[in-house]
């Protein structure tokens, strides 16, 4: 209760030493007063008795909503912690070379589009749909690019996303992007369902000093792990065996995609030939991370006085309305007979 | 010209004074009542010849004739706040009306006329000793217009029989009876040797000319509080049905004493108030 009126302002706190006027009403009333000999005359009426109070609370409301309207109240601003179905989702997006290609290895030309550009328009759609939804944007190549820290504001959320069909540089340095990408999380909420989405068209070896590292990283933060593989038409799969000698060197797809079968975390890895097959991976993490979220929402102060006008409005149209319905035992007869002593010559002149 | 109130006290009045009611005792003028023997009254002047010698006994027989006596009217007004209420009518205008009347047509006849306000206890202001000086009606209904009411209970009115001793007089008790119903018997029977006369003011606006429908809010003149009344059919049947009987009341209560009260609504009309007086 306490807590519930902090949140409560007022502009001119001064003015609110006026409140107790707008107890006035309980002894003076706006209705004209009909003097009877006896007020027992009138028998006891609920209704009657009901409808004296309202229009006491009438009057008390018109004046507690003007005299609080004139203070200015409002609703201090504040951040508000709620909890929604959603999941954090950390973002990794290959910025490579190799991602302004088409799916087919080539460079996009007419209506064909890049594996940058179809990744773009998918996971802008990913964003949107859900709303409390948290995202972080790492991008990486030779080094890893914080693009966006973990947030829930989609609409920059977005706009990250739709810079990653910016041309690509260099090579793919998967492990500095999957430190940073779980760096995103931060430390608090581990009942949070938490996703790292990993899109790459490509995988490189992971040294095996920095492996001993990131293995530790994904015990801490448990993050269910999605790899959205573009593959290019042509390139090697995920579980293709090299016809050679099967060192990382030589597959680095397939022991990229072991040495995360060998986190113990969830993991899932979707391979992507085409925009069709990247949105089917899409929508299928989208149903796997379902999971209460806390999250937090930003309200700004509020000013109140409308509402406290509006209370007075209330209380003054009851008032009016009672005053309209006023009637007098004096005038109630001696109203009628002038009217029906001046109604011959009007009948007459018609 | 106010026509005059002609009141008529019921049985024979003992007394002395001259006046124009029906006296206990036989007199020598007058209207003729019996014969007695000479015996019994001394009086050769009244020596009635036809009855004398119509006797077989040979006795010697008197006329005796009705004394006329004279009856002081008392008019007890309640002076409470509530009869500062201004329908129709205003209640002490009426009130004045009436009292000016009595006292005129009282002292026009040779009997006497003294007034008692009461609030909570007796208003020496207001008082007036019985008296027969003639013109004393208009001073009577001066005195009454100006009078200021504010009390808040007429339990003044229960002391009023201590101030009538001796005779019997006609009390004209003048009030809205808006009373316990245990004060109205306590005040007839501190009257009740007495001819008393319950007059009731009424207004139509407290019954008959109630709005049907609209919100009131009611102010106690005797300061009980104010209440907001939404007047509808209903209520409004409830509420004259309330007032009919709470003057049935009174006159139950006033008729054991002697007579039904008179209402005086609207307008002061003495001949109504004769009519009343004389069928009752």
């Amino acid at each position: 209760m306490n807590d519930a009126l902090a949140r409560f302002s007022v502009a001119t706190p001064l003015i609110l030493w006026l409140l107790p006027l707008a107890l006035l009403p309980l002894w003076r009333s706006a209705q004209r007063l009909v003097p009877v000999a006896s007020i027992a005359a009138g028998p006891a009426d609920g209704l009657s008795r009901a409808i004296g109070w309202t229009l006491r609370l009438a009057g008390l409301l018109a004046i507690g909503g003007l005299i609080l309207a004139l203070a200015g109240p409002y609703r201090n601003g504040e951040t508000v912690t709620r909890t929604g179905i959603g999941a954090q989702v950390s973002i990794l997006v290959d910025r490579s070379g190799s991602m302004n290609e088409t799916f087919a290895g080539r460079q996009p030309s007419g209506a064909e589009e890049s594996k940058a550009a179809a990744s773009r328009r998918l996971l802008g759609d990913f964003v949107g749909s859900r709303a409390h939804d948290q995202f972080a944007v790492t991008a990486f190549s030779t080094a890893p690019m914080l693009v966006v820290p973990m947030t829930d504001r989609h609409e920059a959320v977005r706009a990250a996303i739709r810079a990653i069909d910016r041309p690509g540089l260099d090579y793919t340095n998967v492990a500095r992007g999957l430190a940073m990408g779980l760096s995103q999380f931060g430390t608090q909420g581990a009942q949070v369902s938490r996703a790292l989405l990993l899109v790459s068209d490509g995988a490189a070896v992971i040294d095996p000093r920095v492996q001993g590292d990131l293995r530790a990283a994904f015990a801490k933060i448990r993050p269910n792990l999605y790899w959205l593989f573009l593959r290019t038409k042509g390139s090697p799969s995920i579980s293709d065996k090299p016809v050679g000698e099967d060192t990382p060197q030589a597959a680095p797809e397939r022991h990229l995609d072991l040495f995360f079968k060998s986190l113990g975390t969830p993991y899932r890895a979707f391979e992507a030939e085409g925009p069709e097959a990247v949105a089917a991976a899409i929508r299928q993490i989208e149903a796997l991370e379902r999971d209460p979220i806390p999250y937090t929402e930003q309200r700004p102060r509020r000013d109140l006085s409308g509402f406290a006008f509006g209370l007075s409005l209330f209380g003054l149209v009851l008032l009016v309305a009672g005053k309209l319905a006023e009637a007098d035992i004096r005038r109630a007869r001696g109203s009628v007979a002038p009217s029906a002593a001046e109604a011959p010559p009007r009948r007459m002149a018609a | 010209m106010e026509p005059d109130i002609v009141y008529r006290p019921r049985g024979r009045l003992p007394g002395t004074a001259l006046g124009a009611h029906r006296g206990r005792d036989a007199g020598g003028l007058g209207t003729f009542r019996d014969q007695v023997p000479f015996l019994r009254m001394p009086d050769a002047r009244r020596i009635d010849v036809r009855a004398t010698l119509r006797d077989p006994f040979e006795g010697t027989h008197v006329r005796r004739f009705e004394s006329r006596t004279a009856i002081e009217v008392w008019a007890l007004v309640d002076l409470t706040a509530s009869m500062r209420f201004r329908g129709a009518a205003d209640r002490m205008d009426l009130v004045a009306a009436l009292c000016g009347a009595l006292a005129a047509s009282a002292t026009r006849i040779g009997d006497a006329f003294g007034l008692i306000g009461c609030d909570a206890e007796i208003r020496a202001d207001v008082t007036l000793p019985a008296s027969r000086r003639r013109g004393i009606g208009a001073a009577v209904a001066a005195r009454l217009r100006d009078v200021r009411c504010r009390g808040a209970h007429a339990d003044g009115m229960a002391q009023a029989g201590r101030h009538l001793v001796g005779r019997p007089k006609i009390v004209f008790v003048v009030s809205d009876f808006r009373w316990p119903e245990a004060l109205i018997g306590q005040v007839f029977a501190g009257l009740a040797r007495h001819d008393i006369v319950p007059v009731m003011l009424a207004d139509p606006a407290e019954d008959a000319d109630l709005p049907a429908w609209g919100l009131m809010e009611l102010d106690d003149l005797e300061g009980a509080g104010r209440r907001t009344v939404f007047m509808r059919p209903a209520l409004r049947r409830a509420w004259i049905a309330r007032e009919r009987a709470r003057a049935e009341t009174l006159s139950r209560i006033a008729t054991a004493y002697g007579r039904p009260p008179f209402r005086l609504a609207g307008r002061f009309d003495a001949d109504a108030l004769t009519r009343h007086l004389i069928g009752t």
